[in-house]
């Protein structure tokens, strides 16, 4: 039973370093959020501090006026189950709004959004 | 879909298919381990109704988590969705595979192979941990909750499932307080592990003891902790007093099981909502 609880205390000094996170929400993109970046940009990267299941995640990306830029819905990266990746074309510069849903491999949905600005 | 009221729905079909489950695994696990070729009258039908339970509750919970998953109520949307679900989501496919394995293990304990009944269920009793958050998030924390959700998982199947196979041992038993000590036993060991387990998580997932009353989850983990301490207080009073005074304290042992039966389940639909909320350590992070 000590030995157990010896166990119990490595792991959970194990895991302390690391800030808790759970459900599936954004924790990096690339265009990242508030940058600025060409418009030959193709692909938009999210990455989730979760394992998320790409059949029935959404990804919206649109200008003010409403005009959407992505030719695709959001696809999975090979190797990397906390990824999405969603191609991307842009007509014509501005800011552009990502709406994002996601569903986490434990069954939760979570949604946000950021922008970015594309030149040109 | 996605308010409270479904929320909470969705918690107590997932808690009584638990319920269910864990009284198939704890049947087998009782009469492969810890009463070895009992004869008690009615262990095949609790078997069986843990697994109608399992069935029923199951299938609730799998409607209602897919029109959550879809967003719409719709039966015709939801229907034609299925396959979809049970393909491209781990829900869908391990919560078939894990009925898989009930069915498989009540053919089991139909022939009396507790053995292999016990083993089959107990796998998908534990498989619960890789719909939780440890197993979703990955990297050292996420292991370690999922090493944690194991334990807690397979020790509160293994005290609870039990419980009702116990007290039809009791009820048959000619030597009722033999049993009930080396049940004692096994039962110390599963509550030892039981209660580490969740300080551990609390640690993990909570964290701050105002987060107990602040949030839903923290809410939710303290009203399970109360049916945990009620639960405690009765297995207490069955190995100090009334064991001890067996065959004279049976009625009463009885008594105190169905009791412990009955938090228990409240314990299990606890269970079953915290699993659907977001834990407050982690939140915050839309
Ligand atoms: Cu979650």
């Amino acid at each position: 039973m000590r030995c157990f609880a010896a166990l119990l205390a490595a792991l959970m000094l194990a895991a302390a370093p690391a800030a808790a996170l759970a459900h599936a929400y954004l924790k990096s993109s690339d265009p990242a959020a508030g940058a600025s970046v060409p418009a030959s940009t193709s692909r938009l990267l999210l990455t989730f501090t979760e394992e998320v299941q790409p059949q029935f995640c959404a990804v919206t990306v649109a200008d003010a006026m409403g005009m959407q830029a992505q030719t695709a819905k959001p696809a999975p990266v090979p190797g990397h189950a906390d990824e999405l990746t969603v191609p991307l074309h842009f007509e014509m510069g501005g800011k552009y709004t990502v709406k994002w849903d996601a569903l986490s491999t434990d069954g939760h949905k979570t949604h946000g959004s950021f922008s970015f600005t594309v030149s040109g | 879909m996605d308010g409270p009221a479904w929320l909470l729905l969705r918690g107590v079909c997932r808690g009584l298919h638990l319920a269910g489950y864990i009284c198939v695994f704890g049947t087998a696990l009782y009469c492969a381990a810890l009463e070895p070729g009992s004869r008690a009258p009615g262990l095949r039908r609790l078997a069986w109704a843990g697994f109608a339970l399992a069935l029923a509750a199951g299938i609730g919970w799998f409607w209602l988590e897919s029109a959550y998953i879809l967003g719409t109520g719709k039966p015709g949307v939801i229907l034609a969705a299925l396959p979809r679900i049970i393909a491209a989501t781990r829900f869908g496919w391990l919560t078939l595979a894990r009925m898989g394995l009930l069915l498989a293990a009540l053919a089991g304990a139909q022939t009396r192979r507790w053995r292999g009944a016990a083993a089959l269920s107990g796998a998908g009793v534990l498989a619960q941990s890789g719909l939780g958050h440890g197993a979703a998030m990955g990297g050292g924390e996420g292991a370690a909750l999922f090493l944690l959700s194991l334990l807690h998982i397979g020790a509160a199947a293994s005290w609870l499932g039990t419980l009702p196979t116990l007290a039809l041992g009791l009820r048959a038993s000619p030597q009722p307080a033999c049993l009930a000590r080396r049940y004692s036993r096994f039962g110390v060991i599963c509550v030892a592990v039981l209660l580490l387990s969740a300080l551990a998580q609390y640690g993990l997932l909570i964290g701050r003891a105002r987060l107990l009353l602040s949030t839903a989850y923290g809410a939710t983990a303290l009203f399970k902790a109360a049916q945990l301490a009620g639960l405690l207080g009765l297995a207490g009073r069955n190995r100090l007093c009334l064991t001890p005074a067996l065959p004279r304290s049976r009625a009463a042992l009885l008594g105190s099981i169905a009791g412990e039966i009955a938090l228990g389940v409240l314990a299990l639909l606890a269970a079953g909502v915290l699993m659907q909320l977001a834990p407050p350590a982690m939140a915050g992070m839309g």
